[in-house]
């Protein structure tokens, strides 16, 4: 079968010269003449007779040239010129038709090239089907250091110690790499910013394959002790917007205050093993002290702090690998549990016995924020797909309605000998050049929805997106199938109704119209129209329900007049000493600025899925055996609490008389006091400490009422609050404002006042409060706003199809309606006769979709919030609206076809 | 013109494929072989032959090469492909198949 096509297709490029056919039958032509000859002719008459047993030589030329597998496309040429000329005789229904499409097909690719970025597409690497995420199973004891991504069973940060024995022990990877990010200040050209770097393994770029795109990539020997290498190789982005393409080579960038020499900048299009992540520079690992400088987690066995990806050997799987390198793993562990405090049998069992290092397929990279964004991106492209589904019906229905008119030109075609299969294939013609056109123009669209998308998906954020706005051959291949798909099954449509056995006999009796052929068919049409736009309605409704109840959502304290800014001395190149007295500075000069009402600060962001909690020691607390009790652990200033207006509800605030000198003090709200000490009264007095850190030990002096903290859509969390002045370790720490004027206006006195205290400062992401809460709550607001749009279109392209469909069927009854008002029916009643039919299709409709619309609104249920899937208002307002929909659709043609004088009316046809 | 007799579609294929079992050969030898070796009672329409000969051509069943005729001539040459065989082979069975059956509803009717 398959030699077939390939010798059609070979045929079919190459052709076959005229002449040579010519040249075989001349051929048999002579040896017919010398047989003949040969049997005793004379020549004349040999000629003769060879010429009558040939035949007519033209016909066989012509049956040689038939028989050629190119003649079928001939024939398609001829139906697409045929099916032109069609569509432009009828170009209102095309350019509706066209334009239907183009919507449909340029959301599908929008989103499918988001969905595909973001879910599909692997790492821009060499053979990155090679490539494995590592991550654990097992207890850890100690600093984990997380953006996210983990689940039961798959930590994925590990150790620097526990990598550095993983890699140079193992026999199955041919490159193991490790990466952690950090924020951190740039200095260039004494211009200071804010940027990601990415603390990568020495043999990083070589193992994924990433070429610089000048100078030199880092290499092995750039990871040899801690501080040793103050190298550094840029992102192709960040050199490019940030530093003009400069020539920057050799020279030295500071980093954190530290300068560091710039020896590359990498190929362009790569970012990091991670996907998600943009760093602008990379560093060597063994630099960790100066990116972040409160921590010491090169030689600590409990620090968990790097995501690792290996690079199988060829030929070797992550199945086999997985079962060779066990071993290694587990006797690293053992060796680290020999270092723990607890070495007690249930200890062994959680962090030795049952430890177990996972290897998975790793071509995409590791992602924090994939897991997050699968359901959102899987939602939104159901809708797309259901809005494509809605334009093919609808286009279907236009089609039908334009091939219902078409009775006469289609019996005709058939008295002159055309067959069902041309007829058909005409009608694919048809259909497939409005889905090209359709797709021509979607796909001119798209780039630029796409572009609009991705801005709107990173408001907020300053830095570039993740996504880029072009399509690649994934997409278009995607969007060619799509189109494909849907211009088979409209174009199919009125085929169905065609083709049948009976039709030319139907044909040959009916002059004018095929009408009722299909009346099923097209009731089916309206139906399934109303079904999906109700689908569509109802899925925008609980998204925009789930958006304004998370915006009204009380956090607890006012977010209004509350403008929020980072800062970390540290970026500036502030030793750890300096840290917390320039920050108690930064605060002092914030507060005596006019305008501002109060401020305070904490290294724990509010309302950004950012969190800082660990387990507690309480005095005068036994806890319960296995507890698992996790505390918000904020350090904050002391008119942090004040200045978001957290109410007191037992106790002090922080104050003035809080000193390095005095007792440490803590204050807990309500939940935490509530869990251990029963009443918020109950708690003053008792100390809290961290276990096994009697330096952290705080007497507890006030009760504060809970507040949200990581999201508005989580309850308040059980939270310590201790001031930062006297926290183990220095840190940056977030500002907020309260201010009397609009917040923005007071960005620029903010900038200038941080830069009177030192100029090196810098105020990182400067950002109102509400603006937070929208960048928390990205997800809900995309969908709601997608949802939306994908409703409204749905609701519109219903009523062109249904308008379609209804001035067809009533103009098809325009000789009863004559009847009727001859009869002596009143205008009003033939339109409502009209109307109340168009109702109860509707309402067929509606109550079919219904229980579909329960079932698939259980998928999205993990995205909505303070709204049941079930929602009645929402569906309510669905089927208001799609009832309206096909009221007015109806109602135009219905009015029509009551103007009609009844006389006019019964002489058609 | 001597009486032709209607060959059933598809036949006309299988007699070709047949025919050009033993080696490659020209259109010409084609048609002689057939009816020689029906006795006469085939005869193939040119008309009918070279259309025939291009169809299976293009199917990829048989192969066209120029060469030399017996009397060094220049002629087209078909030869049959494995695709081809495996044609002829499935045309063969079906054909004993169907006129077996034939056979048998004319000896028992």
């Amino acid at each position: 079968m398959l030699s077939e096509w390939f010798s059609r297709l070979r045929f079919l490029i190459a052709g076959k010269k005229r002449a040579a056919v010519d040249e075989e039958l001349q051929f048999h032509l002579e040896l017919e003449t010398e047989a003949n000859v040969a049997a005793g002719m004379s020549p004349a008459e040999a000629r003769r007779r060879a010429a009558i047993a040939f035949g007519s030589r033209e016909r066989a030329r012509e049956e040689c040239r038939e028989a050629r597998p190119v003649w079928s496309l001939e024939a398609l040429g001829r139906d697409v010129r045929y099916a032109l000329r069609g569509l432009l005789r009828n170009s209102g229904f095309a350019v509706i038709a066209v334009l239907t499409l183009a919507l449909a097909i340029g959301a599908n690719t929008t989103i499918f090239s988001l969905l595909d970025q973001a879910l599909i597409r692997a790492l821009p690497v060499k053979d990155p089907q090679q490539l494995v995420v590592l991550s654990f199973a097992g207890d850890t004891d100690g600093h984990t250091h997380s953006e996210g991504g983990n689940s039961l069973g798959h930590r994925h940060e590990f150790s620097y110690p526990m990598y550095l024995d993983l890699r140079s022990r193992n026999k199955v990877f041919s490159g193991l790499i490790a990466a952690a990010p950090a924020s951190v200040g740039v200095t260039w050209n004494n211009q200071a910013e804010s940027a990601s770097a990415e603390m990568v393994s020495g043999n990083y770029f070589e193992t994924l394959d990433v070429r610089p795109a000048m100078g030199r990539l880092l290499q092995p020997s750039d990871e040899s002790a801690p501080g040793a290498n103050p190298v550094a190789v840029l992102n192709f982005d960040f050199w490019r917007t940030h530093l003009g393409e400069a020539p920057v080579v050799g020279r030295t960038l500071l980093v954190n205050g530290t300068p560091f020499t710039i020896v590359g900048v990498a190929a362009p299009g790569f970012h990091s093993m991670v996907f998600g992540r943009l760093p602008a520079i990379y560093v060597p690992i063994t630099e960790q002290k100066v990116l972040i400088p409160e921590w010491d987690f090169l030689n600590d066995h409990s620090s968990y702090w790097i995501n690792l990806l290996g690079r199988l050997r060829p030929n070797m799987t992550a199945a086999r690998a997985s079962a060779a390198i066990h071993p290694l793993f587990v006797s690293l562990r053992e060796a680290e549990f020999a270092l723990l405090k607890d070495q007690s049998e249930k200890a062994l069992a959680g962090f030795v016995t049952n430890s177990r290092l996972n290897l998975d397929a790793g071509a995409r990279g590791f992602s924090p924020m994939r897991d997050d964004v699968r359901t959102p991106f899987l939602i939104v492209m159901g809708m797309v797909l259901l809005v494509i589904g809605m334009a093919t019906v609808n286009v279907a229905s236009l089609l039908l309605v334009r091939a219902a008119t078409r009775g006469r030109e289609f019996s005709v075609r058939f008295a002159l000998g055309a067959t069902n299969g041309q007829i058909l294939r005409q009608l694919l013609a048809e259909g497939l050049l409005l889905g090209a056109a359709g797709a021509v123009l979607g796909l001119a669209l798209a780039p630029e929805a796409l572009r609009l998308l991705i801005h709107g998906i990173s408001t907020g954020s300053e830095h570039e997106s993740v996504f880029s706005a072009t399509l690649d051959w994934r997409v278009l291949l995607f969007t060619l199938l799509a189109t494909l798909a849907a211009s088979v099954l409209f174009s199919l449509a009125p085929a169905a109704q065609f083709w049948s056995p009976k039709l030319a006999d139907a044909l040959r009796q009916q002059s004018g119209t095929v009408s009722g052929t299909s009346l099923r068919f097209r009731r089916t049409c309206v139906g399934l129209q109303i079904g999906f736009s109700l689908l569509l309605i109802v899925g925008a409704g609980l998204f925009v329900r789930t958006i304004t109840n998370l915006r009204s959502v009380y956090p607890g304290f006012a977010t209004d007049h509350l403008l929020a800014f980072n800062l970390d001395p540290a970026m500036a190149g502030y030793p750890a000493a300096g840290v917390a007295p320039v920050e108690q500075r930064a605060l002092d000069a914030i507060a005596a600025l006019p305008g501002v009402r109060g401020v305070g600060a904490t290294n724990d962001q509010d309302l950004s899925d950012d969190g800082r909690s660990g387990d507690v020691k309480v005095s005068g607390y036994t806890p319960p055996p296995n507890d698992d009790y996790d505390v918000e652990l904020p350090w904050v200033s002391d008119g942090y609490l004040q200045t978001l207006g957290v109410p007191l509800v037992a106790g002090r605030y922080f104050n003035a008389g809080d000193t390095a000198t005095s007792q440490k003090v803590a204050i807990v709200n309500e939940r935490f006091a509530k869990h251990f000490f029963g009443s918020a009264a109950a708690a003053l007095g008792h100390h809290v400490s961290r276990p096994e850190r009697p330096g952290t030990d705080a007497m507890i002096v006030g009760v504060v009422k809970d507040v949200k903290h990581s999201s508005v859509r989580d309850p308040a969390s059980p939270t310590d609050y201790t001031l930062f002045a006297r926290a183990e370790r220095t840190t940056g720490l977030t500002f907020y404002v309260r201010t009397w004027q609009p917040p923005d206006a007071a960005t620029n006195s903010l900038r200038a006042a941080i830069a009177r205290v030192d100029s090196k400062l810098i105020v990182n992401d400067p950002r109102t409060m509400t603006a937070d809460i929208d960048v928390d709550i990205q997800a809900e607001r995309t969908i709601a706003l997608l949802a939306t749009t994908f409703g409204v279109m749905a609701a519109l392209l219903a009523g062109i199809g249904l308008y379609g469909i209804l001035a067809y069927s009533t103009a098809q009854r325009t000789r009863e309606i004559g009847i009727r008002m001859a009869m002596g029916a009143r205008r009003s009643a033939v339109v409502g006769l009209i109307v109340r039919e168009v109702l109860v299709l509707a309402g067929i409709a509606v109550a079919v979709t219904i229980p579909v619309a329960l079932l698939a609104t259980q998928a999205i249920r993990s995205q909505l919030f303070g709204v049941s899937s079930a929602d009645p208002a929402v569906y309510g307002v669905g089927i208001l609206v799609i009832c309206l929909v096909a009221v007015i659709a109806g109602l135009v043609p219905a009015r029509r076809a009551a103007t009609v004088d009844p006389a006019t009316a019964l002489r058609t046809e | 013109m001597p009486p032709t007799t209607d060959l059933l579609q598809g036949t006309l294929d299988m007699l070709i494929l047949k025919t050009l079992g033993p080696g490659p050969e020209h259109g010409w030898a084609i048609a002689q072989r057939i009816q020689q070796m029906s006795e006469d009672v085939l005869q193939i329409g040119q008309g009918s032959l070279y259309p025939a000969l291009h169809r299976l051509e293009y199917r990829g069943w048989i192969r066209a090469q120029w060469g030399a005729s017996e009397n060094n001539r220049r002629a087209r040459f078909y030869s049959l492909t494995a695709a081809g065989r495996r044609q002829l082979d499935a045309e063969l069975a079906n054909w004993e198949r169907l006129t077996g059956a034939v056979n048998l509803v004319l000896q028992h009717a």
